[in-house]
């Protein structure tokens, strides 16, 4: 991407900005009108009113924002216990009214005339580290969580089950910067960054989980990760996952959950994989990825589709309430962000979603970056809570 | 119409498209139950679900009630349950089959399906039924070919029927005609 003199100036602006990858380049929305917390109380509310919106700018006539994972869990009537909580916002959307396209070159569209007025920050913000990231789960603590969950596998409780570990330290941090830092080595997909005046999140997520266009819905879970080498290709990885029984019955479990999630709001019969285990492969890694699609319901409720496919599966577990409730009771801090959905709702009811994995949720100076792994029985505690760190690791290497 | 009692599984609407294929279908959740509904339907279906049968009071009661007077189709936890009611032990398994496709196989005792017929069906359980198992009217119809787990059972007297696998998983091979043949069957 070209440095661009415009682009610059608003990065070291006051502005709260919103960063979106889409195929081509980045989409990135401000001059936000309203900004809107949403709770159990007043989102059906707001998803009403979307609904009866006018759609006249494409471009602009949207939301933009996330779900936090509590909200999602408790729209499935799921009680999170009491938890160690830093009170951020459950759930925050945002009308922008000035968007910009980057790509090859940069295009803007703004409802507002004084769109280019932008007032420089006093001081450019810098990342501060003020303590050493804290893992809040320890190995051993770890493996008897592991090990609980095995006896709840056997015994047919849950079937998979993901355990979040959290990496939290105090730290100022430049949103901006990590961002475009991380798209430099792990461009994923659904990645995107929020800058807010009291928080910011950044994320490198590889996974969509909802896309709708009309009355056409696709999910692409990922289940299925190998690291690149020297000596691995696409084929390679193809055989590795295909090989792998382990890989295999997680993957095979979240096409069936995730068929099952779509067939709760799509016309009986409309329900098909697209395409089933594949491969993709991204700078430093493969992904193993099915897309599955399905025509929904005349005149179905927003609340109904983010209710079937909230919280995504694949970063669940199976099935979902029970093992919902499972981890739940086990995890000791609040998920926040982590596992919840960012992305569009647009006045047209077209939607995007993805789910937030690799993120760092920076607020009250404290940064906290989540990640999972299942329990299933052919795996081991040692192996999962290595691959934990792994998938940090890119993330903490920013600081 | 057939009702599909759900005991939230992350599988169940799939049964529920599966079967409103062939029939009208209502689908409740286990704490939900409309037994008015439930009276006035000519089929049940048990879902699959987490946990093993003890946790299903409301369900086993169902299925004695409705016994010989309704269709009744058992799915992996449903199935389970069913043979728990006849007095069945359903206990841990050495392997766990969570997202597994296995062969099975059609066995002599099978009314609907021919014997010897092979199937590839997904399955998702931990718990499987001990054997042996009596019962006067419940025959094994269906096993795995590699391990010989009881994969479905038919009780033509009582017009009941279950399936250790999914029917409905995108790992089964033909579950729409599974289902048919036995939606069909009498």
């Amino acid at each position: 991407m070209k440095k661009n003199n415009y682009l610059e100036k608003l990065y070291n602006s006051n502005k709260t900005l919103i960063i979106y990858k889409v195929d081509q380049g980045y989409d990135l929305y401000t001059d936000f009108s309203e900004k809107i917390v949403l709770s159990k109380k007043n989102i059906n509310f707001f998803l009403n009113k979307i609904k009866n919106k006018n759609s006249k700018n494409k471009f602009l006539d949207l939301y933009i924002g996330f779900f936090g994972y509590e909200l999602l869990c408790n729209l499935i009537n799921i009680k999170i216990p009491k938890q160690k909580n830093s009170n951020f916002s459950k759930s925050i959307f945002y009308k922008p009214e000035t968007k910009i396209e980057i790509r090859k070159s940069i295009n803007i569209k703004s409802n507002l005339k004084s769109y280019k007025n932008l007032f420089r920050k006093q001081t450019f913000q810098k990342t501060k580290i003020l303590s050493p990231f804290k893992v809040n789960l320890d190995f051993m603590k770890y493996k008897k969580i592991f090990n609980m969950f095995s006896k709840k596998i056997r015994a047919g409780d849950t079937y998979q089950i993901k355990i979040c570990t959290k990496y939290i330290n105090k730290s100022l941090i430049n949103p901006v910067s990590f961002f475009w830092k991380l798209m430099k080595t792990n461009a994923s997909p659904e990645s995107f960054m929020i800058r807010d005046h009291n928080y910011s999140i950044v994320s490198c997520s590889p996974e969509n989980l909802i896309n709708i266009k009309g009355n056409r819905i696709r999910t692409k879970p990922i289940a299925g990760t190998l690291r690149k080498t020297k000596k691995t290709n696409l084929n390679f990885a193809l055989k590795f996952f295909k090989q792998n029984i382990k890989e295999t019955k997680e993957h095979n479990m979240i096409v069936d959950m995730e068929r099952s999630d779509l067939s709760k709001i799509c016309k009986p019969g409309s329900v098909k994989l697209i395409k089933t285990k594949y491969v993709e492969q991204y700078k430093h890694l493969y992904h193993y990825v099915s897309s599955i699609g399905g025509i929904l319901n005349k005149n179905i409720k927003l609340i109904e589709i983010i209710k079937a496919m909230m919280p995504g599966g694949s970063v669940i577990g199976c099935p979902k309430i029970n093992t919902l409730k499972l981890l739940n009771n086990q995890e000791k801090y609040n998920r926040n962000i982590y596992t919840g959905s960012f992305g569009i709702i647009k006045f047209n009811l077209d939607m995007r979603f993805n789910i937030i994995i690799r993120s760092i949720l920076n607020y009250k100076n404290k940064s906290e970056i989540s990640v999972a792994s299942g329990v299933v029985v052919d795996s081991t505690a040692k192996k999962e809570f290595n691959e934990n760190y792994i998938k940090a690791k890119s993330l903490l290497d920013l600081y | 119409m057939i009702y599909i009692i759900d005991h939230q599984d992350s599988f169940t609407y799939n049964v529920v498209h599966q079967f409103s294929q062939f029939d009208d279908v209502y689908c409740s959740n286990y704490f939900s139950i409309d037994e008015k509904k439930l009276a006035n339907s000519k089929i049940i279906v048990f879902s699959s679900g987490p946990g093993s049968p003890r946790d299903y009071l409301k369900t086993s009661k169902i299925y004695k009630k409705f016994k010989g007077k309704k269709k009744i189709i058992g799915i992996c936890l449903g199935f389970q349950q069913i043979l728990y009611c006849e007095k069945g032990l359903i206990i841990e398994q050495k392997n766990i089959y969570h997202g597994y496709q296995s062969k099975v196989k059609v066995t002599n005792k099978s009314i609907v399906f021919k014997a010897n017929k092979a199937f590839l069906v997904g399955r998702y359980h931990s718990l499987k039924l001990k054997e042996p198992f009596q019962s006067g009217t419940i025959k094994i119809t269906m096993r795995c070919v590699k391990t010989g787990v009881a994969m479905a059972f038919e009780d033509i007297i009582n017009n009941v029927y279950g399936f250790q696998f999914h029917p409905e998983s995108f790992l089964t091979v033909n579950g729409k005609y599974i289902i048919q043949k036995i939606l069909s069957f009498k």
